[in-house]
């Protein structure tokens, strides 16, 4: 029993320091004179203040006596009082103090009370819970942003919500098949369709016949090439109505730039279709006659010659002025006129193969171009029903009309290499014919 | 166990008042700041009795645990008894972590946070109890503390239902916090007798045995 008692202090994983009624120390074991740095024969039998100096926390000298004056235990946590006694890491140069945590409770030894401090070294534990609240505290930052993150996730969802359904533009997103996976109403309007209800399929196979081959090419080649898509074309709407349609994409990519999709738009632009179609129709053409106009026939001209120079082709040019037409004009005025000019317009076309090129040249100047002639005869032929053709009486609505005309003709090559002399030999001509219709110059 | 007189009872009231006035003062002293105290109100219960009680008050708030400080202390005449701090567990982490300078959200009380509430509590209990030897003229040794969280249902489940506990509510009231507590002596029955005749003796009350119980 005496040796356990002996050998049990030196033992345990704990300082030990027993203080007897004068507060002398008694026991002082391997633990603690191990951090201490004094060793147990250096301090039996003295006090704590005199062992320790002024090393000492002045709280653990307070409850020391209480312990032994009055029989009351105390603990100094590390929190309260992180540093009671000097104690430091053994075998470790290190001045840092460990920290501790001391349980001080009476005994009483022989009838003698006396006082046990238990020191636990808490240096790991602070560690430890440092370690945790910061944790704890990262996690609260983390939070909050995360909270705040999807706060404004929130608002720019409902932002995105409301401008897509105000949006006028139909907007879209697509996976790499195709399929789509978002669709606004605008959309679900211009495409004729509600997105929850369409089958399973790229949104190409909405489209109809040639349109859906060339749109699903280049959407298979934006795909597999991740790049912008921007076609127009012509959509069938399932209520019959034709439209014309442009849809414009960009690839999406995830965090790890892999494209996953498309994100785009959707215009109706049948309008715009037909406005520009109707524009380009009135810049290259006659208003009134809806014949080419000189601009546009000259232009013709030019490749028409380039043209026939390669294939060794012969061309005609004829140009055609109205006899009699400034009389009708000035006689029942230009309404008149203007349905004289149509009128004639319609009979030359109609004497004329389709894909010869008729147009108003001036005034009352009409100008064709016919390709790939055959012999004189024909060409004669041709001549000579325009003329019949045009000199048919006009129906005014009050009353008939008629005007004739004279026709100058150049040949290429025979009459000129380039339009301009072909131009200017075709006028010589209808000059000279209009001269021997009527030998007084005025037309 | 026979029931108390109206003199007992406000006999022990002025003990405690005594008694819980110097814990206060004490306590006051540690977390440096101006502490009310409420006058406290005695009531000799059962354990069951007072558990019934802590779960209508809930005192612990929503969430219901109740921290628990608890020193064994011995007298000299003739009395044992388990002194207990009860404090809501979220507003003595909130004491603590204030005296602290923590701020850290971390819901559950540390290993260190329980050491230093310990000697918060020791520190509360001992002074009340070295007021109340004084008063008695008797010594009184006590245990190491010991902090342990509970449910108001779980709280008092390692002590013996016979015992008699001497429940002293007092409140206190800090500039931030409004911190509720109940400051408990669980006796046996000769205990009880033991200590009740040392407070008579000490208010010099007629013996007790003689007068009839109302």
């Amino acid at each position: 029993m005496t040796d356990c008692c002996h050998y049990l202090p030196d033992s345990i994983d704990l300082g030990l320091i027993l203080l007897d009624d004068d507060g002398r120390i008694q026991v002082w074991n391997h633990w603690i004179a191990e951090r201490v740095r004094l060793e147990s024969h250096q301090v039996t039998g003295r006090t704590l203040e005199e062992s320790l100096g002024s090393n000492l926390d002045p709280r653990l000298a307070l409850v020391v006596r209480e312990a032994l004056d009055f029989g009351w235990s105390a603990r100094l946590s590390h929190a309260l009082h992180p540093l009671p006694l000097p104690l430091y890491p053994p075998g470790a140069p290190g001045n840092e103090r460990i920290k501790q945590s001391i349980d001080i409770t009476p005994m009483v030894i022989d009838d003698q009370r006396h006082c046990l401090l238990q020191v636990r070294d808490v240096t790991e534990t602070v560690r430890r819970e440092a370690l945790l609240k910061h944790q704890a505290r990262q996690l609260r930052n983390d939070l909050q942003r995360l909270s705040q993150a999807q706060d404004e996730l929130q608002r720019s969802e409902m932002r995105f919500r409301e401008l897509t359904r105000l949006a006028p533009a139909g907007l879209f997103e697509a996976n790499l098949r195709g399929r789509l996976t978002f669709l606004n109403e605008r959309g679900e309007e211009i495409l004729g369709h509600l997105r929850l209800h369409l089958p399973d399929i790229p949104w190409t196979d909405l489209l109809s016949g040639l349109e859906k081959d060339r749109i699903t090419d280049a959407w298979r080649l934006a795909a597999e090439s991740g790049t912008r898509f921007a076609e127009d074309f012509r959509y069938t709407h399932p209520d019959g109505r034709f439209a014309w349609i442009r849809a414009e994409a960009g690839p999406v990519r995830d965090s790890e730039g892999n494209l996953n999709g498309f994100i785009g738009t959707l215009m109706d632009v049948t309008e715009f279709h037909e406005r520009a179609t109707r524009n380009e129709f009135r810049a290259n053409h006659d208003g009134l006659t809806s014949l080419l106009n000189r601009d546009r026939f000259e232009r013709h001209l030019r490749a028409a010659v380039s043209g026939a120079r390669e294939v060794s082709d012969r061309l005609a040019l004829l140009f055609i002025d109205l006899d009699g037409f400034k009389g009708i004009n000035d006689g029942h005025g230009h309404p008149a006129g203007d349905t004289v000019l149509k009128t004639v317009a319609g009979r030359i076309r109609r004497v004329l193969r389709s894909d010869d090129l008729v147009a108003r040249y001036g005034g009352d100047e009409f100008a064709v171009l016919i390709r790939g002639i055959g012999d004189e005869a024909t060409l004669g032929a041709i001549i000579g029903k325009l003329g019949q053709t045009i000199a048919l009486p006009i129906n005014l609505g009050h009353r008939h009309v008629r005007v004739g005309c004279s026709i100058g003709l150049a040949i290429y090559p025979e009459h000129g290499s380039d339009p301009t002399s072909l131009l200017h030999h075709a006028d010589q001509a209808m000059y000279r014919a209009k001269r021997g219709r009527n030998p007084s110059p005025a037309g | 166990m026979r029931r108390f007189t109206d003199l007992e009872m406000d006999a022990l009231s002025e003990a405690f008042n005594l008694a819980l006035g110097e814990a206060a003062a004490t306590f006051a002293a540690i977390v440096r700041e101006e502490i009310e105290l409420s006058v406290p109100t005695i009531e000799l219960l059962s354990r069951d009795e007072l558990i019934i009680r802590l779960e209508d008050t809930q005192p612990g708030g929503e969430s219901g645990r109740l921290c628990r400080i608890n020193q064994h202390f011995e007298a000299d005449v003739g009395f044992q008894t388990d002194a207990l701090l009860l404090f809501p567990e979220y507003g003595s982490l909130e004491i603590v972590r204030r005296m602290l300078g923590d701020e850290t959200p971390v819901e559950h009380i540390t290993e260190l946070e329980q050491d230093a509430l310990g000697e918060i509590g020791n520190i509360i209990i001992n002074s009340c109890m070295s007021c109340l030897a004084n008063l008695l003229g008797t010594s009184l040794r006590g245990s190491l503390p010991r902090v342990q969280s509970h449910s108001p249902r779980d709280l008092l489940n390692d002590k013996p239902s016979s015992d008699v506990i001497l429940v002293a509510r007092i409140s206190m009231s800090m500039s931030a916090h409004n911190l509720r507590g109940f400051v408990l002596f669980i006796m046996d029955i000769p205990s009880i007798e033991n200590f009740m005749a040392e407070i008579s003796r000490l208010f010099q009350l007629p013996t007790g045995q003689e007068a009839p119980s109302p």
